[in-house]
């Protein structure tokens, strides 16, 4: 039997769209399910994070006609306390947004979709490790890791220059040494008129989990494996907070950079108060508006191994909606591979599946540096998301903002730090 | 049955005032009386908001006593209240006093006085972030400008304790000199005059007359102020979060950090009990003490 060319590209163009159909909305079973109805979706959001909501909705609709999708914005500040009041009085939206570190308060609470049973079960697989291990609960997912997030540093380059710092690392295995790191801000010290400092770091805002990318660069952990105990009273706990506080002690930092600061690492950075700052990719937009200077990224510090937080978001569905395959159908189109990559390259921010992370992505806006926050993001470990994903980990991030404010300005020792965060875990814990 | 036309008149007057009542009662009942003995009863539970809790009796009262954080905040919200509470009251009856006199273009000055009145106590803040930003911030630069030292707003307690007081202050001294100003205008200028005439000064005027006739305006202030003290929470969860450390944080704030951040709110609203309690104390004693509060001329 001869094959003509044209079966051979019809065949393959059969195939491929059906690979693509799988990618985008190919989670749900059974697929044949009709999906009509309304969904209520709260979020919040920045301008280009909803332009990118609205744009996915839009073709969720329209491939799927008879759904309609109600989205409800409110300011990120108000995002909890109004979804948990809604939980509390059986008005919830059927999806919301939720951060990874509040992932688990909501799944420990029962107040998410199951969705086991309603995704493929090779859904898992998309998704980097990582990831997928973010928005598991008792080894259920009880969401779909929308897309994430971890910090970098943006520098000044007209300031780098000026210290004489010629290059920064251009791949992670190059990234800086905590020691190397430390000398380049100490040559930029020497450099800098009075007024400004070598970086800030991003742990204001409730970002005092961020913190622990020292940690997890130590080679520490917050939590035992069993994520049962604090863990933190450890070698690597000692140093990560010796090394942070030595940011204050050696005024590398300005003194209103600590964690309960109401200004922001990056707002230090816009004013040129800093030459570096640690920064997420969700902040290049606003760089690109606001930063009127030449900057560059490089990658995160490392020691013992590179690391990074656990930034970004999942969707996750309540368990008391009434259109649970409607729901499933939904969060699976989120995170299609069209879908995502769209979503991330308009909002510079990093996608969860593995084919998007292995062919990279390129962000609309300085896409030069897309490669430098997905191969930050690839330092994220499975077992330093499953201990962020903790239910206990909102009240464990108060702990870390205290302790730490402690540490960095009211003087406070190490081994007192160590000893009041394994302490506040413990109780966190106990809750 | 009785006719109601044959009630004695008591009854009827008695059942007349409760139907006038019966609307406001309603409504207090509905949104005051009956969240207070929710939240009471929410106050002897262990819970993070979902499901029914645990029951635990007084245990989280138990837990005020000894926890250190809530004896602290505790103190910074009496602090705060023992400061801004008289200097915003003076300040305004000092402004009023001056805005009742012939002071040029005092429309203009009443105007820009009571303007942050009328601004949110977050856009009030956010002004404060840009005023007392300790590097960038218009209070250090123009610090600088005379040849002294940036004072650190952000990095010590005592300059953010200062930031969050001075911003309160001019946030609320316009509420003051409105409601001073008012009782000004209702105080008869023949009792200065006859004042004048006995041979009275300036200080005596103030001391024996003006004074005493702002009593009622006052007592007014003096409650609103220490409630609204008590309640503080825009103007800090915006300027300071609380910090540095907890040097800034207040009743409120903290309840808040429990209850949204910890999620422990059981413990959050007993700290919010606590705080009614302290201000219905407060307002008691007051009501018992003021001799001045229903003074006319």
């Amino acid at each position: 039997m001869q094959i003509s060319r044209r079966q051979v590209l019809g065949a393959v163009g059969a195939f491929s769209l059906g690979a693509v159909l799988t990618s985008c909305a190919g989670f749900v079973r059974p697929a044949s399910t009709p999906a009509t109805g309304e969904l209520t979706f709260t979020t919040w959001g920045s301008d280009s994070e909803l332009v990118g909501f609205r744009k996915a909705i839009a073709g969720f609709e329209s491939a799927n006609p008879g759904a309609k999708i109600t989205l409800n914005v409110v300011p990120y500040q108000q995002i909890y306390p109004t979804v948990d009041a809604q939980l509390q009085s059986n008005t919830a939206p059927d999806i919301f947004r939720v951060d990874y570190r509040n992932f688990g308060r909501y799944a420990g609470s029962k107040q998410l979709l199951n969705l086991e049973p309603l995704l493929d079960a090779s859904v898992g697989a998309s998704f980097t490790d990582a990831l997928w291990r973010a928005v598991q609960f008792d080894g259920k997912p009880y969401g779909v890791p929308h897309h994430t997030d971890t910090t970098a540093i943006l520098y000044n380059k007209a300031a780098f220059a000026a210290a004489g710092i010629t290059s920064v690392p251009t791949t992670l295995e190059t990234a800086w040494t905590w020691d190397e790191f430390e000398k380049v801000a100490l040559t930029l010290q020497r450099k800098l008129p009075v007024g400004k400092y070598p970086f800030a770091y991003n742990w204001q805002g409730q970002g005092a989990a961020r913190w622990l990318n020292w940690l997890f660069q130590a080679d520490g952990r917050f939590l035992d494996k069993k994520l049962r105990s604090p863990a933190i009273d450890s070698e690597a706990g000692r140093a990560a907070i010796d090394f942070t506080k030595s940011f204050f002690t050696r005024k590398l930092v300005p003194a209103n950079n600590s964690v309960k600061s109401s200004t922001y690492a990056s707002d230090l950075f816009f004013s040129e108060t800093v030459a570096m700052t640690f920064a997420g990719a969700f902040l290049i937009p606003d760089a690109a508006k606001l930063a009127n200077f030449e900057w560059g990224a490089t990658f995160s510090p490392r020691d013992k191994r590179g690391g990074g937080d656990l930034g970004g978001n999942a969707l996750v569905a309540t368990a008391g909606t009434t259109k649970k395959t409607l729901a499933a159908k939904f969060l699976a189109y989120m995170v299609g591979q069209k879908t995502m990559r769209d979503f991330c390259a308009t909002s510079s921010l990093l996608p969860t599946r593995k084919d998007l992370v292995a062919k990279g992505i390129e962000f609309t806006v300085r896409p030069e540096l897309s490669k430098i926050f997905v191969g930050q993001a690839s330092t994220v470990r499975a077992a330093d998301t499953a201990q962020v994903a903790s239910p206990a980990m909102g009240a464990i991030t108060t702990v870390l903002s205290d302790q730490l404010e402690q540490a960095f300005i009211g003087g406070q020792s190490t081994k007192d730090t160590l000893a009041g965060m394994t302490a506040g875990i413990t109780q966190a814990l106990s809750r | 049955m009785l006719n109601p036309s044959r009630r004695p008149r008591w009854v009827r007057s008695t059942l007349a005032g409760y139907a006038f009542l019966a609307p406001s009662l309603v409504l207090l009942g509905l949104f005051v009386f009956l969240p207070l003995g929710w939240a009471f009863v929410i106050s002897l539970k262990q819970t993070n908001g979902f499901g029914d809790g645990a029951f635990v009796g007084l245990a989280n009262y138990g837990r005020l006593l000894t926890d250190p954080v809530f004896w602290r905040v505790t103190l910074n919200t009496a602090l705060f209240t023992i400061i801004v509470v008289p200097v915003s009251m003076a300040l305004g009856l000092g402004l009023a006093m001056l805005m009742n006199s012939v002071l040029p273009v005092r429309a203009l000055f009443r105007t820009i006085i009571v303007l942050p009145m009328v601004i949110s106590g977050v856009a009030t803040a956010l002004i404060g972030v840009l005023i007392y930003d300790q590097n960038n911030g218009i209070a250090n630069k123009l610090l600088r400008v005379i040849g002294l030292e940036g004072i650190p707003w952000q990095s010590s307690g005592p300059g953010a304790f200062a930031s969050v007081v001075l911003v309160t202050l001019w946030w609320r001294i316009g509420f003051n000199m409105i409601i001073y100003l008012a009782a000004l205008q209702g105080v008869s200028p023949e009792l200065y005059e006859s004042a004048r005439i006995e041979g009275a000064n300036g200080r005596q005027q103030l001391r024996y007359i003006t004074w005493p006739m702002v009593g009622p305006s006052t007592f007014f202030l003096l409650i609103m102020n220490v409630i609204h003290s008590f309640q503080v929470f825009d103007v800090i969860f915006v300027l300071t979060q609380g910090g540095p450390g907890n040097s800034t944080s207040v009743l409120v704030t903290y309840a808040y950090t429990n209850g949204f951040l910890i999620r422990d709110q059981g413990y959050a609203t007993a700290i919010g009990i606590f705080l009614l309690v302290i201000t219905l104390v407060f307002t008691a004693i007051q009501w018992r003490v003021s001799r001045t509060r229903d003074l006319v001329e």
